[in-house]
C-alpha cells in the first residue's frame, strides 16, 4: 500500500512536472502584451448615451466625503443620461494596486478604475491596460486640467486628475502657546527645538502612525526632495545611473531618526496607522501632524478653524527642490483599455469638471478641484486661503509618485518603518537600497519603460 | 451455475445486453465492468483536475516567468536564485519556522487543559467552551482586536503598568524583535481551543477498563497520564501537530495582515503574505509562484511524516 502511495505521489509530481514544462514552452503568447492601448474594434459602436460603466473609484482616505459626493454625481449624470448607468465600486487602500492588476490580467472589470498618480498610472498604461484620455477628450478641455503632467508619457495623457492635495504641517495654536512657541516651524531646527519645548511642557509634539508604512512614504516626500534640484535626478538613481543609497537621496532618513531620538514622533507611532495617529491631532493628544488638505479642514472642523496653524514641511535640505511644497493630484481616474464604452467613461469623467461639480467638490470635501477654472472665490476661510496658495504655488511635487509600486512598498514603506521601530540610519538605507535593486532584477519591461520615460 | 451477481449486474444493464453478457469471456467481462467503474468518477476526476491540478502546474509553471500578468517572459530558474537572495523571503521563511515553535508550545498546553478536564472537574464543559470559543470566531475579527490590545499604549500594556510592571511592556506590533512573536501569540491563543477539542475528544473515548486497571495497580494521577491516558493518544497528538505545522506555515496571513502588515520593515513577513504582497501588491508574479512552489515543497514534506506516522503498524486510528 505504501508503495503504491509513494508510485502515485512520484507519479503526480512527474506529471505536474511535464506538463509545466510543455506550458513552459508555450511563450509566444505571453511574450505579447494582452491589452490595446488604442480604440478597438469591439469599441467602435460605444455610445456615449447609451451604456453600462463601472466605476472603481478611491478617495475617502484623502479627502473626506468624497465617497458621497461621487455617488450624488453619478445619480446627477444618470437622471441626465438616461441610457448610461454607472456602478460604484469603492476600493480599499490596502488592495487598490493589486486588485486592478489581478482584474487587469483577465481584461474585464472597471471601464473607470483609479490608481495614485504618476508610476502606479503609468507602469499600468505601459502593460497595456489604460486608454489614454487624450484619445478621447479634446485637448481645449485637458488644457484646463491641473497635473496632466505627471500622467503624461508619449505625448499622451493617461488619466484624469479630479482634485489636488497638498500635505502642510499643521500645528495646534493652543498647545504651541501653552509651550510657549508663537509660530509653527519653518526649519528643520526649529522643529526639533519645538519638540523640545512641548516635550518638556508634557505635550505630544506630534501624531503620525507608521504601522501601515505610510507617516515613512509621506516623510520620503515631504523630506526625500529636499537634497534634489530636479525630480530627474532621483528617476537616474531608481534606474541606477545615479548610486540610490547616496545621501542625496536617502540621507534623510538621519532626519528621521533625529526626529524618533529626540523625542519628536509618538511613543506608539510603530504600532498604530497613519489615520490613527493623526487622530491625536484631531483629538488635541498631540501639537502638530502632516495632513492632507481635506484632513486639516477636517480638523479644523472638529478644534476650530482659529486654532490650527499650517506651514509648508520645515526646511532640511539644500536642494532647489527644499522649499518647493508638496502637491499631487494624488488618485487618477482612467478608462480601461477593455472597456467597451470608452467615449461614455470619457464624457462621464469629463463632466465630473464642469463648474457645477467643481463647486460642489469642494463644499463637499475642503479639497481644490484640479482644473484652472475652479472659482476661487468660493475659498472664504483664511486657512483655506493659505492652503490654496501652497497648492498653487510654481514647482510643487510629490516624491513617493516616483517610485515604482514595488520600490515604494519594499522600501519606501518598509525603510520608514525600519526607523520607526528603533533601527538605525543604515539598517533603513539598505532596505531602501534593496528595493530598488530587487526592482531592477525583477522588472525587466518596467525597467525599459520606466527609462524611456526617464529619459524624455 | 449462474453468479447471482452477474444475474443482479444484467437485469439492471439499461442498454438491453443480458444475453450478450453471458456469452462472453470472463476477462472481458471484468474489464467492461472496470471500465464504467472508471467512468462514474470521471466528473470528480475533471473536478479535482480543475481544482487542484490546473493551478498546481500554473503555480509551477509560472514560477519559471518573470514580469507582470501582463507580460511573462521565461526566466528558468532565475526567479529561484533570486527569491533565496532575497533578504525579506528568507526572513519570512525563518518567520513562519519560528512560528513552527508555536506548535509543541500548543501542543503541550492543550494536552495539559485536556488531562485537567477529563478528570471530569466541575462545570469541565464550560471550561471546554470556551476554549474552544476563540477557534470559531473570525480571524480577522480576532486580528482587528489584537491589533489595538497589543499596540504600545493598548490594553495589554495599560495593564501590564498599572500593576507595575512598564519595565515588560514592549511594543509589541511595533518592534522588529517583537512583532512576529506577537502573531505567533495570538495564533496559539485562536488556535489552542481546536487541540483541547481534539485531545479531550480522544481522552474521552479511551476504554474506562484500562485505566481503572491502572488504579488498581495503584498507578498515581501523574502515572496515569503520562503512562496510559497519553500514550493512547498518540494518533490525535500527532494529527494536531502536523496540522498546526501546517496551518502555521500556511494559513497565518490573516493575522499577519491584520496585526502587521508584515512590518515594521518586513521583520514579520511570512511566507503567504511575501507571495500576496509580490503577487497581488507588486505585480512580481514569478517571484510569488517560485515562492508558493516553495512552501508547496515544505507543506508536502510535512504531510509526507504525517503520512509515514499514520502508515506505521503501531499506528492507532481512535481519531
Amino acid at each position: 500500500m505504501r508503495i503504491r502511495s509513494r508510485k502515485a505521489i512520484y507519479g503526480l509530481a512527474a506529471g505536474v512536472a511535464a506538463v509545466s514544462l510543455a506550458l513552459s514552452g508555450c511563450t509566444a503568447s505571453s511574450d505579447t502584451p494582452v491589452a490595446s492601448t488604442s480604440p478597438s474594434a469591439a469599441t467602435q459602436g460605444d455610445d456615449p448615451e447609451n451604456a453600462a460603466l463601472t466605476y472603481w473609484y478611491w478617495g475617502e482616505s484623502d479627502a473626506p466625503g468624497a465617497n458621497d459626493w461621487m455617488k450624488a454625481r453619478i445619480a446627477d449624470y444618470q437622471t441626465a443620461h438616461p441610457g448610461v448607468t454607472i456602478n460604484f465600486v469603492e476600493q480599499s487602500t490596502d488592495t487598490l494596486i493589486g486588485a486592478f492588476s489581478t482584474t487587469a490580467q483577465t481584461k474585464s472589470g472597471p471601464d473607470i478604475a483609479t490608481q495614485w498618480a504618476t508610476i502606479p498610472v503609468l507602469s499600468q498604461a505601459w502593460a497595456g491596460a489604460i486608454a489614454p484620455i487624450s484619445d478621447y477628450v479634446p485637448a481645449s478641455e485637458t488644457d484646463n486640467w491641473i497635473g496632466t503632467q505627471e500622467n503624461t508619457d508619449k505625448g499622451k495623457i493617461w488619466g484624469v486628475p479630479l482634485y489636488v492635495i497638498g500635505i502642510p504641517l499643521a500645528y495646534n495654536k493652543d498647545l504651541f502657546t501653552k509651550a510657549g512657541i508663537a509660530n509653527g516651524p519653518t526649519t528643520f531646527d526649529e522643529l526639533i527645538s519645538d519638540c523640545g519645548a512641548l516635550k518638556a511642557a508634557g505635550i505630544s509634539p506630534v501624531g503620525m502612525g507608521n504601522k501601515d508604512g505610510y507617516f515613512g512614504a509621506w516623510f520620503f516626500s515631504n523630506f526625500g526632495k529636499q537634497q534634489l534640484d530636479d525630480v530627474s535626478e532621483l528617476k537616474s538613481a531608481i534606474v541606477g545611473t545615479n548610486n540610490i543609497a547616496d545621501p542625496k537621496y536617502t540621507g534623510f532618513y538621519q532626519a528621521m531618526y533625529d526626529m524618533k531620538q529626540k523625542g519628536c514622533l509618538n511613543d506608539d507611532i510603530g504600532s498604530v496607522t497613519l489615520d490613527q495617529g493623526m487622530a491625536k491631532f484631531e483629538q488635541g493628544k498631540a501639537a502638530m501632524a502632516w495632513g492632507t488638505d481635506g484632513l486639516v479642514t477636517k480638523w479644523s472642523k472638529a478644534l476650530g478653524a482659529d486654532k490650527i496653524g499650517v506651514v509648508k514641511t520645515p526646511v532640511w535640505g539644500t536642494g532647489k527642490l527644499a522649499s518647493v511644497y508638496n502637491t499631487t493630484q494624488s488618485s487618477t481616474a482612467f478608462i480601461t483599455s477593455w472597456s467597451q464604452h470608452p467615449k461614455a467613461a470619457a464624457q462621464f469623467l469629463t463632466f465630473l469638471h464642469s463648474p457645477e461639480n467643481q463647486a460642489s467638490w469642494y463644499a463637499a470635501t475642503g479639497i481644490f478641484p484640479a482644473d484652472t477654472r475652479f472659482d476661487q472665490t468660493a475659498i472664504q476661510t483664511d486657512l483655506a486661503k493659505q492652503l490654496w496658495a501652497f497648492d498653487s504655488s510654481p514647482g510643487a511635487v510629490w516624491l513617493e509618485n516616483y517610485l515604482p509600486p514595488s520600490v515604494d512598498g519594499d522600501g519606501d514603506l518598509a525603510a520608514g518603518q525600519v526607523i520607526t521601530s528603533g533601527g538605525s540610519v543604515a539598517d533603513a538605507v539598505s532596505t531602501f537600497q534593496k528595493a530598488v535593486e530587487k526592482w531592477r532584477a525583477t522588472n525587466t519591461d518596467e525597467v525599459k519603460n520606466y527609462t524611456a520615460w526617464a529619459g524624455q | 451455475m449462474t453468479d447471482p451477481a452477474l444475474v443482479r449486474s444484467s437485469a439492471a444493464a439499461p442498454w438491453g445486453a443480458a444475453a450478450d453478457e453471458r456469452v462472453r469471456p470472463a476477462g472481458a467481462r471484468k474489464r467492461r465492468r472496470q471500465l464504467w467503474s472508471y467512468l462514474f468518477v470521471v466528473p470528480a476526476v475533471l473536478g479535482m483536475g480543475f481544482g487542484f491540478v490546473f493551478p498546481l502546474v500554473t503555480v509551477v509553471r509560472n514560477s519559471f516567468y518573470a514580469g507582470s500578468f501582463y507580460k511573462l517572459s521565461f526566466v528558468g530558474f532565475d526567479n529561484y536564485r533570486f527569491i533565496f537572495g532575497d533578504d525579506v523571503f528568507i526572513r519570512s521563511l525563518t518567520n513562519n519556522f519560528r512560528l513552527l515553535l508555536t506548535v509543541p508550545f500548543m501542543t503541550i498546553v492543550a494536552l495539559l487543559v485536556a488531562v485537567i478536564l477529563n478528570d471530569g472537574i466541575r462545570g469541565w464543559k464550560v471550561y471546554r467552551s470556551s476554549i474552544f470559543l476563540p477557534y470559531i470566531l473570525p480571524a480577522a475579527g480576532i486580528g482587528l482586536t489584537f491589533s489595538v490590545f497589543l499596540q504600545f499604549n493598548g490594553g495589554l500594556n495599560t495593564f501590564l503598568r498599572s500593576v507595575g510592571l512598564s519595565s515588560i511592556a514592549a511594543d509589541w506590533l511595533g518592534s522588529q524583535t517583537w512583532a512576529i512573536w506577537s502573531v505567533g501569540g495570538v495564533v496559539v491563543w485562536q488556535q489552542l481551543g481546536f487541540g483541547v477539542v481534539v485531545f479531550l475528544a480522544a481522552l474521552l473515548s479511551l476504554p474506562p477498563e484500562v485505566t481503572e486497571a491502572a488504579r488498581i495497580d495503584g498507578a498515581s494521577w501523574w502515572q496515569l497520564q503520562t503512562k496510559i491516558h497519553v500514550p493512547q493518544i498518540r494518533t490525535a497528538i500527532e494529527f494536531f501537530m502536523v496540522t498546526e505545522a501546517i496551518t502555521v506555515l500556511s494559513w497565518v496571513f490573516t493575522y499577519v495582515y491584520v496585526l502587521t502588515l508584515g512590518g515594521p520593515g518586513n521583520s514579520s513577513s511570512v511566507m503567504e503574505f511575501y507571495i500576496w504582497k509580490n503577487g497581488f501588491a507588486q505585480g512580481s508574479v514569478g517571484l510569488a509562484n517560485a515562492a508558493a512552489v516553495v512552501v508547496l515543497l515544505i507543506a508536502s514534506v510535512l504531510i509526507a511524516i504525517y503520512l509515514r506516522l499514520r502508515a506505521r503498524p503501531d499506528a492507532g486510528a481512535r481519531l
